[in-house]
């Protein structure tokens, strides 16, 4: 009898398979998506309960169909509800402390069955968890896919890039404690080269109070994590990958509370409620709220207001104006499987966050008095349709609307040092006096054609049309880069069409190609005046479109071990500024060709239970990234300004490692990133030679991992309930600012910090308690030059989850 | 260093304005000669950029030996930094600005052994668009700003609308570890027509004032936005220099109709075009920026302590220079300056480019056009330019070459290739720097 657990992949997310959170450990799923969130295929129903020899139901057992991607979890009445496709299939039924079953299935119609498990004593303290199922049934896609499953980390008190940054090949790289800016990088790239998306939509346009930095993990079901080849279903014209948030959309009543307080008087809580009615009415709302002093202590110069110079030695401070606080609601209503409609949701997220700001870009230059808020508001709709007049034909669409507004408020005339004194200033502004605003709306629609004939073809269109608009309002400002078209209106429209075919012809393989089409239309001030002193404008449209293309396979050598590759002619378009300029002194140029990338992923991927107790994963993905035509600014006197030019070439080549081993119910794993990143640009855009023609790309870890190790223990303080203890290492490698070839002497240290997380469940996993302890040594930590992040840490946390199918 | 130095070269300088893209120039008159042995012990300090970043390089020598950019002493925090030199003592002033946050400027001398030196950093907490040195002072200055009260509130208009019209000045000490004060003063109506002023140049007359060139204007309009801090120039052909006393009291106005404002412009920046010669003299130059002006470019004099324009003086530079017109302005030595002129004829807006050079003997009223050094179209950056025994150390970058120092003789104009700086985009500065 197998020990192998089929646990969960609920049907609304065939595309991936999870750890039961009472069993959890942060386990990274080496996922592979067809699509990224949101198909069913066409499927008939199995259901029924699962109870025990004596009748009594049996808890949240799997329900699973061996070697496919079909598998639910039950409820805590033992019901459980699996579609499939009709077909042959083998049954697994598993829980914690049943024997698993095993039984032949032969799916024809919606049939009822109900399943009947021993209990097995012994096999309580035998399982742990298994990623092999995960791996090995949702092997599908070629792409170079990984997955965080959010789900273990809810009891944590982390927000979603902390959950990111647990990924291989991706830095997180944050400006100081809770709600600070944040940079996602991913395999070298960052900033406009890796796109975010939630739920397939793009995140660009939902301002800064909706983002990754200050969601909470509680928001996502789970988190992907595209290298480098991006499914058409994320229309994006991102070089470097896409990050994908699955938000958790229960089919169920639920409610999940949590409150946690820690260290620099820190507050988190979240409350979210669903209810799904027989008549396919469902409703969801999610709340949520952080706050913080930020108030840790910083080693810095000291800035003597009397004279207004520094110190040459450094001191600890304490930050005193620092205080963060991010609110939102997420409400979803609408109804399910209804003849006309499989889902048909609205939903609206309102959000606001306020940022009190301590320091400038160098930690010595302090504030007391600046800040900056963020308020947006999100509607959107969701549609979805399968069988759409033929079978096997699926559609969705999903349209937002966000409307965000951004302030930078700098209005006092002081100026602060460390230790909280201030002098007055004679003017206004601790650095430029502003009231600046920043208005964003941004118009999404994201449709989904997909249809799969013969069993084994897919074919899928995608198309995705975005339209932004940006106004900045800061007559306050006088900034040196400002001019009065700053100030006027500017829209983007881009519009991404894709399709994808995919063949799949048995289990031990598949391949599929796509294509994309990228438009886009910008429309802007351009300086007209042909004068020396004075500037008139008139809004202009410029457009620009290109193609892209990629493929991928993946192919099963034994049951334990399967390769894949896959490779994208990736681009980045010109922004608006690029292809207009600042109206001032900059040019915009049309004929800029987009940033472009080749992206080659190999990955080998070893996944095995080498005997009851024992099972090892693996998995190991080399890259290689050629990235070409930069878009980059340049100021040559003898043409009077600045102007855009495609310039630089970089090469990337590199590898991630994943690996990991469970004994019973220890977990120990980690990854490990290493790349390569250097500039193959032999000649500046003049022709000079360049000194650092083959130096590793300055500012960006090259070389960084993660290890971490889980162990549970069953029923510590009665029956249902779970200790888990989890150890986090985080090491990153010492790199240079600037070109290593020109001399310079500033680094960002090499660094090694550990975390402490203990978590009791009690009652089936209804409530939670768990302690954090964050950077346990007091390391001082540092993600760019001069910015220190905060030292040691605690956080408490309290969490109800109740759930019922 | 050479033996045969002009010691008379090395009294000079005005400061005089400088640019996003390069750097100022400067001076200051010294109060008595340098010796022998501090000029020995004096280095030659180079900022050059490399991609992005800065870096401190020293030198010896100017005319041989070569550099690279990894030989570099010192690589800075912040990258952009606008350099000034004061002549005595000998130091290197940097200053920096940006993106609404204060700057960290930085102060550097030599140790006895000819080693870098750092005795201070200070914070700089209010843009500038305009810098020289005074007394002993780095002073900078930048106007339309919002005055305020003594509680922190911002003065209004008559409208209700906030002010514009300060000028925030920083005084940074170099006799005091490079300490630094911040005065802000209010500019409406001090020429009696009801705008406000926005300040270009400083340079000391030597008697306890500094000399300004003022950018009359109308208040910005409170709607507006952008980067200028004038608004609309209503008297584009008067000229307007403002004497202030330490304490920032104004002294006098001097008043021509001649020529227009006497300010370079580029973005936001206003370039000095007010300049000191060896004998105290300080010319007042316009390079006709505005286009609505009937006025050509060129120059008055106002003479040592004198309280008004030379009557006598007037100089059409524009007619020497074939009708194009000038944006920046460095005094070199003697009677010489050196003028960046604009490449179009006229130029045509904001954007043309300004990549000529030419030197004009304010005495004689001749101009000549600077040979020897990279052609106009080739040159894609310039630096601060230096005065050093007579000569013009000027440096250049040009497409698909390391930049380099160009060495000038002022009276002949010819120009002669000095070090280069390999792995550099760009020289930012050349200056001396002593113990």
């Amino acid at each position: 009898m197998s020990r192998r657990r089929y646990s969960v992949a609920a049907f609304f997310c065939p595309v991936c398979r999870k750890i039961p959170a009472q069993y959890a450990v942060p386990l990274l799923l080496c996922l592979l998506c067809t699509a990224p969130a949101f198909s069913q295929e066409d499927a008939v129903q199995l259901w029924g309960r699962v109870v025990s020899a004596d009748g009594s139901p049996v808890e949240h057992a799997s329900v699973a169909l061996r070697n496919t991607r079909f598998g639910t979890v039950a409820d805590g009445k033992g019901r459980y509800i699996l579609p499939a496709p009709a077909g042959e299939y083998t049954l697994v039924v598993s829980a914690m402390g049943y024997a698993t079953v095993e039984r032949p299935l032969s799916l024809r119609s919606r049939q009822s069955l109900m399943l009947e498990l021993i209990p097995d004593e012994k096999e309580i303290e035998e399982v742990t968890v298994v990623g092999k199922s995960a791996v090995r049934q949702v092997n599908e896609s070629a792409f170079n896919v990984v997955a965080i499953d959010a789900k273990p980390l809810h009891n944590t008190s982390m927000s979603l890039t902390h959950a990111l940054d647990r990924i291989s090949g991706v830095k997180i790289r944050e400006t100081g404690g809770v709600g600070s800016n944040t940079q996602v990088a991913l395999n070298g790239f960052s900033g406009r080269h890796v796109k975010m998306f939630m739920d397939g939509v793009p995140m660009e346009g939902f301002g800064a109070s909706f983002q990754l930095n200050n969601i909470p993990v509680n928001l996502a079901e789970r988190i992907e994590v595209y290298k480098g080849v991006v499914p058409v279903e994320l229309g994006a014209d991102a070089l470097g990958g896409a990050v994908n948030i699955v938000t958790r959309q229960l089919r169920s009543t639920y409610v999940d509370a949590s409150y946690a307080y820690g260290s620099f008087n820190t507050h988190r809580s979240n409350f979210s409620v669903g209810h799904t009615a027989k008549s396919g009415l469902t409703f969801q709302l999610n709340a949520y709220q952080t706050y913080s002093d930020n108030s840790y202590r910083v080693k810095t110069q000291l800035l003597d207001v009397a004279t207004n110079t520094y110190s040459q030695e450094k001191f600890w401070f304490r930050r005193f104006h620092d205080g963060y606080r991010n609110e939102a609601v997420v409400g979803r209503v609408g109804v399910t499987r209804k003849p006309w409609a499989d889902r048909l949701l609205l939903s609206v997220t309102l959000s606001q966050e306020k940022a009190e700001i301590q320091n400038a870009n160098l930690m010595k230059i302090v504030y007391g008095g600046r800040e900056r808020k963020a308020q947006s508001a999100i509607p959107s709709l969701h549609y979805e349709k399968k069988n759409l007049i033929v079978p096997n034909l699926h559609f969705s669409l999903t349209t937002s609307y966000s409307i965000s507004r951004n302030n930078n408020i700098d209005t006092l005339a002081r100026q602060y040092s460390w230790n909280g004194e201030y002098r007055q200033k004679s003017a206004r502004g601790e650095g430029q006096y502003s009231m600046g605003e920043y208005n964003n709306s941004v118009f999404n629609a994201t449709a989904n054609l997909r249809y799969r004939f013969a069993d084994m073809h897919h074919v899928s269109l995608s198309n995705l049309y975005s339209d932004f608009n940006r106004k900045a309002t800061d007559a306050a400002a006088n900034s040196e880069n400002s001019v009065a078209a700053t100030f006027m209106r500017r829209t983007s429209a881009k519009n991404v069409a894709g399709i994808s075919y995919r063949i799949q012809p048995s289990d031990r393989w598949s391949a599929s190609v796509f294509a994309k089409r990228y438009d886009v239309l910008v429309r802007g001030p351009v300086d007209v005046s042909t004068v020396t002193s004075s500037a008139v404008y008139e809004e202009q449209g410029r457009s620009f479109s290109t193609e892209g293309y990629g493929l991928g396979a993946t192919y099963r050598i034994l049951p334990s071990l399967h390769l894949k590759v896959s490779f994208e002619k990736s681009y980045r378009l010109p922004s608006e500024n690029e292809l207009f300029g600042d109206e001032s002194l900059e040019t915009g140029d049309v004929g800029l060709k987009p940033e472009n990338s080749h992206n080659i992923n190999f990955n080998i991927c070893y996944d095995r239970a080498l005997s009851k107790a024992h099972t090892v994963y693996f998995d190991v993905g080399l890259i290689y990234r050629d990235t070409k035509d930069y878009i980059r600014r340049q100021i040559e006197q003898r043409y009077g300004g600045a102007y855009y030019a495609n310039h630089g070439q970089v090469r990337n080549l590199g590898f991630d490692v994943e690996a990991r081993y469970f004994y019973r119910r220890v977990s120990v794993g980690g990854n490990f990133t290493f790349q390569d990143i250097r500039n193959m640009e032999q000649y500046a855009v003049g022709g000079r030679k360049l000194i650092y023609y083959k130096d590793r790309m300055p500012n960006v870890p090259y070389l960084f991992g993660n290890a971490d190790a889980t162990c549970n223990f069953y029923n510590p303080v009665g029956r249902g309930s779970v200790l888990s203890a989890t150890y986090n290492l985080r090491y990153i490698h010492s790199f240079f600012r600037n070109w290593e070839s020109e001399g310079g002497d500033i680094i960002i240290p090499s660094q090694l910090s550990h975390d402490l997380t203990l978590t009791l469940s009690l009652r089936n996993g209804r409530y939670h308690i768990a302690g954090e302890a964050r950077n346990i040594t007091d390391e001082m930590l540092y993600d760019n030059y001069s910015l220190q992040k905060p030292g040691r840490s605690f956080m408490l946390k309290l969490r109800y989850f109740f759930f019922k199918q | 260093m050479k033996a045969n130095i002009n010691q008379t070269a090395l009294r000079k300088s005005a400061l005089i304005g400088c640019g996003l893209l390069t750097l100022t120039l400067t001076s200051c008159d010294s109060k008595e000669d340098l010796n022998d042995s501090a000029q020995k012990e004096g280095k030659f300090f180079i900022a050059a950029t490399g991609e992005t970043a800065q870096y401190i390089l020293l030198a010896d020598n100017l005319e041989a030996g070569d550099l690279k950019i990894g030989d570099n002493v010192k690589e800075l925090e912040q990258s952009g930094y606008t350099w000034i030199f004061n002549d005595n003592p000998l130091a290197a002033v940097g200053l920096i600005y940006q993106q609404g946050d204060p700057g960290v400027g930085l102060g550097f001398t030599a140790n006895a052994d000819g080693s870098l030196r750092e005795p201070g950093q200070f914070q700089i907490t209010s843009r500038f668009t305009s810098y020289g040195f005074f007394e002993s002072y780095a002073l900078t200055s930048v106007g339309g700003q919002t005055p305020v009260d003594a509680q922190g509130n911002a003065l209004a208009d008559a409208n209700g609308n906030e002010r514009s019209d300060g000028v925030t000045f920083n005084f940074i000490d170099l006799s005091n570890n490079f300490s630094l004060t911040d005065k802000t003063i209010t500019t409406l109506n001090i020429t009696g027509n009801g705008e406000q002023a926005t300040f270009s140049g400083i340079v000391d007359m030597g008697n306890g004032e500094f000399l300004t060139g003022l950018v009359v204007s109308q208040p910005r309009d409170p709607s507006a936005t952008g980067g200028a801090s004038s608004g609309t120039i209503t008297c584009p052909d008067s000229v307007w220099v403002a004497a202030y006393d330490k304490e920032l009291n104004l002294k006098r106005i001097y008043r021509s109709d001649k020529l227009s404002y006497s300010s370079g412009r580029y973005r936001s920046q206003y370039y000095s075009q007010l300049g000191k010669a060896d004998d105290g003299s300080v010319y007042v130059f316009s390079g006709s920026y505005e286009s609505s002006t009937k006025n050509p470019c060129g120059a008055l004099k106002i003479n040592k302590n004198a309280t008004d324009f030379d009557p006598s003086y007037y100089f059409n530079i524009e007619e020497k220079t074939e009708g194009y017109r000038f944006r920046k302005v460095w005094h070199v030595t003697g009677s010489y300056f050196l003028l960046e002129l604009y490449n179009d004829l006229p130029p045509a807006s904001v954007n043309t480019a300004a990549t000529q050079y030419g030197v004009v003997d304010m005495a004689n009223k001749t101009f000549k056009w600077v040979t020897g050094i990279p052609a106009k179209d080739k040159i894609t950056g310039t630096g601060l330019p230096m005065a050093y025994g007579g000569k013009i150390y000027f440096p250049i970058a040009v497409e698909g070459d390391a930049p380099a120092i160009y060495v000038i003789n002022p009276a002949s104009a010819e120009g002669a290739k000095g070090i280069s700086v390999d792995g550099a985009s760009a020289i930012n500065a050349v200056g001396r720097i002593a113990q």
